[in-house]
């Protein structure tokens, strides 16, 4: 599908700042997390949720960009 | 699980131990209250002292596969102190015999540098009127630099050594410095001054091969003794532990001048054979009832074969509490449709079996995980055939690789049933659909755990009104607003009754939660991409012709496809998983239960 270039930077933008949130949020609960992994390594389950919720905003990110570039 | 207290008189705890950890059922608990706690067994200090000393031992030891050696304890500790001794005193002349060959190989290395430079080892030496420096230089730039006459350079094999007068040593080193890259410095004592370097090299070299097969010798002599001990060593180990967790064991007993009592978890259908075997061996002399608990009891999955790999990965976020629904069953049944789905590959599942079925071998540890996703490798087959892909190539109908390159037209006769790889919209929708129906499993799942605690009025306040909430959005969606408004109005209230506050802020985490299964449609993507990828590199490849063009497309088909392989599995492992803990289990699972420790079961 050809879309116009405006629509792209936004789609590309979306997809890329909520790429960085993400990942500036799972760096630094992970580095927490493994720190609390050191003392006590049954919290391994907890530890990888906690990591793993920040992973929604980027596939929001997915979704808005997908919208922009008419995808759905 | 039923508690119970076991009471006999002090003269019987031996016996009722030993009992106890025949039967392995018993969770024993901590007494806390106003009797005082027993006291561990007359041996238990030196025993354990013994088992460290035996572990101590055995981490020294090379890993040789022995297998269990029955061994008498007296034996043991007669013997202990040799055995130490003897692999202490290897130990110790294997160090100083690396310490040895890393100094030979230093001035191996030396020699070798200097070799063909004509000089003797006396040479070297420095003396009263003679100074020596040995290292890398640029000689012109150091010949040019120097403002003396009064030295001589020698040049070897890849160094350099200067000989001069230590009257003009400030003029020389200066130069030295200015033109030198390295300085080597000259090995002590080498035995006879007179040999020149290469005879010096070839010296320090076989010396250094007979300090080399002395280490193997040392080595085989601590391998004998490991083929000799290690066996018994770990039988004593573990007769060992046994030992002291037995001997430990009292000091979670109330006890009076003359009895003792034992409390514990024993599962309900056990009940009557831990009466009637206690009975038995202590002659009666022992009363077992069952009490009234304060406490959680202890938590045992109770699944059937299928399911049971599933429940390492629900302890992994934590144990179920003892009144909920194990999630171990839905996790079976999800975890490896979401895994296959994703990658949808037929190719990779094949790989991805091979994979998890080598750390099923090698990680006894992880088997249980490992056996768990071997059902999720299975499914990706699975679904690799339903879509048609192996590592990317198209399998069946009209344009099937298969076809073209095994010439076996039969393979275009087999439909494609969904191929993903074009439908990529329609998966989209496809994950957002499978996001509505798992969490709404959830709710189901916490519907029945609340009718469990609380009976159904509790279940329909706090999970039935979600499904309210969300039949009245679909009404809205599908009929019309007016419809649709007034039912999602009341499914709010009604959460609102049976969750508080807590639960009106949830409310915009279920869109969240619905669209975070859009995940299964970006990692769907990936796999076709990724695949196709390596396919079109290595097409290229082939398409340059030649032998080197098909070496390298072979290379970079089996490599890419390998690395794929590793990170689907990652990907599908991680992504599937989290679906699980985070969008699912928040909807019912609350865990935080004590795990069923039998006293007596093998805890490794």
């Amino acid at each position: 599908m050809a879309i116009g270039s405006f629509p792209a930077i936004g789609a590309a933008l979306a997809i890329a700042v909520s790429a960085i949130a993400t990942a500036y949020a799972q760096a630094k609960i992970g580095s927490a997390g493994v720190g609390a992994l050191a003392e006590d390594d049954s919290l391994f389950g907890s530890v990888l949720i906690l990591t793993a919720i920040p992973e929604t905003i980027v596939i929001f990110g997915l979704v808005v960009s997908l919208v922009v570039a008419g995808f759905i | 699980m039923t508690r119970i207290s076991v009471t006999g008189p002090k003269n019987n705890l031996e016996t009722v131990i030993e009992e106890l950890h025949r039967l392995q059922v018993m969770d024993i608990s901590q007494y806390d209250g106003e009797l005082e706690t027993g006291s561990p067994g007359e041996e238990a200090e030196e025993l354990s002292q013994l088992l460290v000393d035996v572990r101590s031992l055995l981490s020294k030891m090379p890993e040789v596969e022995t297998g269990e050696q029955a061994f008498s304890i007296e034996k043991m500790q007669e013997k202990f102190p040799e055995i130490s001794e003897k692999i202490d005193s290897l130990k110790a002349e294997e160090e100083s015999l690396d310490r040895e060959l890393e100094q030979l190989k230093e001035e191996k290395s030396f020699f070798k540098k200097l070799r063909g430079s004509g000089l003797e080892y006396r040479d070297l030496q420095e003396s009263e009127t003679l100074d020596v420096w040995v290292g890398k230089i640029n000689e012109e730039e150091f010949e040019s630099e120097v403002r003396t006459n009064r030295f001589e350079l020698f040049q070897g094999e890849s160094a350099s050594a200067v000989v001069y007068s230590s009257d003009d040593s400030r003029q020389v080193e200066n130069a030295i410095q200015d033109a030198a890259k390295e300085r080597y410095s000259i090995p002590e004592s080498v035995g006879d001054e007179r040999k020149s370097m290469s005879a010096l090299y070839n010296d320090v070299d076989s010396k250094k091969d007979s300090i080399e097969l002395e280490i193997e010798q040392v080595e085989e002599e601590r391998e004998e003794l490991a083929d000799k001990w290690r066996g018994r060593l770990e039988y004593v180990e573990n007769f060992l532990t046994e030992k002291v967790e037995k001997a430990e064991v009292p000091i979670n007993f109330a006890t009076t001048e003359h009895a003792f009592i034992a409390q514990g978890w024993v599962p309900e259908e056990k009940y009557e054979e831990v009466v009637e075997s206690l009975a038995e061996v202590a002659e009666g002399n022992i009363h077992v009832q069952r009490e009234e608990a304060e406490e959680e009891p202890p938590v045992k999955h109770e699944n059937n074969r299928a399911v049971q790999p599933f429940e390492s990965l629900t302890d992994l976020v934590a144990v179920p509490k003892y009144n909920e629904l194990d999630p171990s069953a839905v996790l079976m049944l999800t975890f490896p449709l979401f895994f296959g789905f994703m990658i949808g590959d037929a190719g990779y599942g094949l790989t991805s079996l091979a994979v998890f079925y080598g750390g099923y071998k090698v990680f006894p540890a992880g088997k249980e995980i490992f056996k768990s996703l071997m059902y999720a490798s299975v499914a990706t087959i699975f679904f690799g055939l339903v879509f048609g892909d192996a590592f990317g190539y198209v399998l069946f109908g009209h344009h099937s690789d298969l076809a073209a390159v095994t010439g076996i037209h039969l393979f275009e006769q087999i439909p494609l049933i969904f191929h993903r790889a074009e439908h990529l919209g329609q998966v989209f929708t496809i994950s957002a659909l499978i996001g509505l129906v798992h969490v709404n499993l959830g709710y189901g799942v916490g519907f029945y755990n609340e009718y469990l605690r609380h009976g159904v009025k509790e279940a329909f306040l706090e999970k039935g009104s979600w499904y309210v909430l969300q039949a009245g959005a679909a009404l809205a969606y599908l009929v019309s607003p007016t419809a649709g408004i007034p039912v999602m109005l009341l499914g709010v209230l009604l959460i609102f009754i049976g969750e508080g506050v807590e639960g009106m802020v949830e409310i915009p985490s279920l869109i969240a939660n619905i669209l975070s299964y859009l995940r299964i449609f970006g990692v769907s993507v990936a796999a076709v991409s990724l695949a196709a990828v390596v396919n079109s590199i290595a097409s290229t490849a082939f398409g340059a012709g030649g032998l080197v063009g098909i070496v390298f497309g072979t290379l970079i088909l089996v490599l890419g496809h390998v690395f794929n392989t590793f990170i689907k599995i990652m990907e599908g492992f991680l992504q599937g998983i989290r679906l699980h803990y985070v969008e699912m289990f928040g909807k019912f699972f609350e865990g935080g239960g004590k795990k069923y420790a039998p006293f007596g079961a093998n805890r490794s």
